[in-house]
C-alpha cells in the first residue's frame, strides 16, 4: 500500500515496532497490557507447564548423549577381544562393569522423567532412544562375546534399570548395530589369525553362521503395520551388506588363504554387493 | 567353496558353541513378532475411529465454513445445525479414548493428535461464532473444550487419554488463521464491526503467545506465523478506518488498544 497517508497509519507502526521487540523477552508486556489481556493468566500457566516439559526433555537428551558416549567406549574396548564364546579378559570385564554402572547411574538420574506406568513414560522415548540403542548394542555385544548368542528382548529389558522402558524399536536398533560390531570383529579375526592355527579357521565360520542366522531372523519377521517403518528397512539393508562382507572375507580366506603374503588383509568389500552402509564399516 | 580345505567346516566348532545350535533363541522371534502384531492390531483399531473422526470433522467444517458467506444473524442457526455431528463426534472420541487409554498415552498419541486438534478447532470456532449466549468473540478455555469433547484435559498424575496444552494451543493457532480470513470476508458481507472484534481478539492472543518459551518445534513454527495473520487483519482494519467505515465506538477502542 504505497500511497497511504501517514496519520492513520502511525498507531499501527508503533504497535508493530513494539511487537517486533517483544519476540525474545517477556519484559515487554506492560502491566496495563497484561491487565487488559484476558488470555494472559491462562497463558502464564501454560508457559510454566511447557517450561517444565522442556526442562525434562533437555535432561533426557543430555543423559542420552552421555550414555551413547560411554557405550561407544565400551564397544571399542570389546573390539579388542580375541577370545570368543567364553570368559573375557580382565581388561574387558573391568571396563564393561565400570561403564555399565556409570550408564545405570545416568539412567537412574532421569528415571523420574521416564518411569513406566506414569504419564510421561513414553513422552521422551524419542529423546532417550539413541542412548538406549547404543547401550543395547554394547551389552548385546558383550553377551555375544561370552555366550555366542543373541540377547533376548527379556534379557535386554532386564539389563536396564527398573522403570526404563524398552521399546521394540530400540531393541531392533540395538541388535542391528550389533550385527555391524560382530562383522567388524569377524573381519579383524580373519585378518589377524593365521589360517592354519586354531581359532581363525574354526571360529570365523561360527561367526559367519551366526550372522546369517541373525539376518534370516530379521528377514522372517513381519514388521508391516507396526510402528517400525522405514528405519527398519534402512537398517536391514545395512545389515545384509555386513553379512555379505564377512561372506566375502571368508571366501577370500578359503580360496587365497594359503597363498597370501605376510601382511595381507582380506578385503571383504569387493565380494559383497557393496552399496549402502559400507562406508560405515570401512575402518573394520 | 564346497569340496576341499575341510578343516574349516562348521562341524569343527567347539562343543560348547555347537550346543547352541542357533544364535537366535526361538523365544526372541516369538516375543518380537508378538509385540509387532499387537502394535499393528492396536493401530488398526485406532485408525477405524480416526477415519470416523475425519469424516465428522469434514462435515462440520463444510457447514462452519459457510460462516464466511452468511451474516452474523444467520450464525446461530448455522452452528445449531452442526450439533448432531458434534454429538456423533463426541461418541467417537469417547471410543478412541477408551481404546487408547489401555496403552501408555504418549506411545501412540502422535497417531490421533492431528484429528483431536481438528476436533478442538471445530468446537472453539463454533463457540467463537455464536458465544455461549449469542455474544461473538469468545475463546473456550481448555477445560470447556475438554467438557465439550468429553475428555479430561492436561492430566499430569496418571497415564490416560486426555487433551494436552500443546494440542489446545495448536487449535487456537488454527482459529487465528480462520479468523484472519473471516475478517476479510466480514467486510465483503458489509459487516464492518466484526473485523474490529477479530483484530482485538487476535492481538490479545498474539501477545499471549509471546509469553510462552517455545522451543524449536512445530508449535514454535506455527506460532511464529501468527504475526502474518495479525498483519492481514490490521490491513483490513486500516482500510476501513481510512475510509471512515468503522463504527465510531470501535475506533476509540481500537485507538486505545493501539496506544496501550
Amino acid at each position: 500500500m504505497p500511497h497511504q497517508p501517514h496519520q492513520p497509519r502511525r498507531p499501527r507502526h508503533e504497535k508493530d515496532n513494539e511487537q517486533g521487540n517483544e519476540n525474545h523477552s517477556e519484559t515487554y508486556i506492560q502491566p496495563a497490557a497484561l491487565a487488559n489481556n484476558p488470555f494472559m493468566p491462562m497463558f502464564t500457566i501454560f508457559r510454566d507447564e511447557l517450561d517444565e516439559h522442556h526442562d525434562r526433555r533437555e535432561r533426557v537428551i543430555k543423559a542420552s548423549r552421555d550414555i551413547t558416549a560411554l557405550s561407544k567406549k565400551m564397544i571399542f574396548t570389546m573390539q579388542r577381544s580375541r577370545s570368543l564364546y567364553g570368559p573375557q579378559p580382565l581388561f574387558i570385564e573391568k571396563d564393561t562393569a565400570q561403564r555399565t554402572s556409570q550408564i545405570h547411574a545416568l539412567f537412574t538420574s532421569i528415571l523420574p522423567d521416564l518411569t513406566s506406568g506414569t504419564l510421561n513414560s513414553h513422552r521422551y522415548a524419542r529423546n532417550i532412544s539413541g542412548g538406549i540403542q547404543e547401550y543395547l548394542e554394547a551389552i548385546s555385544f558383550h553377551h555375544y562375546l561370552i555366550t555366542g548368542r543373541l540377547l533376548t528382548i527379556t534379557q535386554a529389558q532386564a539389563s536396564l534399570p527398573e522403570g526404563i522402558n524398552l521399546t521394540i524399536e530400540d531393541y531392533f536398533g540395538g541388535i542391528f548395530d550389533l550385527v555391524g560390531e560382530v562383522m567388524r570383529l569377524a573381519i579383524t579375526i580373519i585378518a589377524t589369525t593365521p589360517l592354519d592355527k586354531e581359532g581363525g579357521g574354526v571360529k570365523t565360520p561360527k561367526i559367519l553362521g551366526d550372522l546369517r542366522v541373525m539376518r534370516a531372523f530379521f528377514d522372517s519377521l513381519d514388521t508391516r503395520g507396526g510402528g517400525l517403518g522405514k528405519e527398519v528397512e534402512k537398517k536391514m539393508g545395512v545389515m545384509r551388506t555386513c553379512v555379505e562382507k564377512v561372506e566375502g572375507a571368508v571366501y577370500g580366506m578359503l580360496v587365497r588363504g594359503s597363498e597370501r603374503p605376510a601382511g595381507w588383509v582380506p578385503d571383504g568389500s569387493g565380494m559383497g554387493s557393496g552399496g549402502r552402509g559400507e562406508d560405515e564399516y570401512d575402518d573394520a | 567353496m564346497s569340496n576341499n580345505k575341510m578343516d574349516i567346516e562348521p562341524t569343527n566348532v567347539d562343543p560348547a558353541a555347537a550346543a547352541n545350535a542357533s544364535v537366535v533363541d526361538p523365544e526372541i522371534f516369538e516375543s518380537v513378532q508378538k509385540q509387532i502384531d499387537e502394535d499393528s492390531q492396536l493401530r488398526d483399531e485406532l485408525k477405524g475411529y480416526l477415519k470416523s473422526m475425519d469424516r465428522q470433522a469434514r462435515q462440520i467444517s463444510s457447514i462452519l465454513s459457510r460462516a464466511h458467506s452468511v451474516p452474523s444473524s444467520a450464525l446461530p442457526q448455522l452452528v445449531a445445525s452442526t450439533q448432531s455431528i458434534f454429538a456423533e463426534q463426541k461418541v467417537t472420541i469417547g471410543q478412541l479414548a477408551e481404546a487408547a487409554s489401555k496403552y501408555p498415552y504418549y506411545k501412540y498419541n502422535n497417531i490421533w493428535t492431528r484429528d483431536i486438534q481438528n476436533a478442538v478447532f471445530a468446537v472453539i470456532f463454533a463457540r467463537w461464532l455464536v458465544g455461549k449466549d449469542g455474544k461473538q468473540g469468545e475463546l473456550m478455555t481448555i477445560e470447556e473444550v475438554g467438557e465439550a469433547l468429553g475428555i479430561p484435559v492436561n492430566i499430569k498424575d496418571r497415564d490416560t487419554f486426555h487433551l494436552t496444552i500443546e494440542e489446545y494451543l495448536q487449535s487456537i493457532i488454527t482459529l487465528i488463521e480462520e479468523l484472519s480470513r473471516l475478517a476479510v470476508n466480514s467486510v465483503t458481507l458489509g459487516d464492518y464491526q466484526r473485523p474490529m472484534l477479530i483484530s482485538r481478539f487476535v492481538k490479545d492472543l498474539h501477545s499471549a503467545f509471546q509469553v510462552l518459551n517455545l522451543k524449536n518445534d512445530i508449535l514454535r513454527r506455527r506460532s511464529d506465523g501468527i504475526k502474518y495473520n495479525v498483519k492481514k487483519i490490521e490491513d483490513v482494519v486500516y482500510d476501513l478506518s481510512l475510509r471512515n467505515l468503522v463504527p465510531s465506538k470501535q475506533v476509540e477502542v481500537e485507538g486505545e488498544a493501539g496506544k496501550a
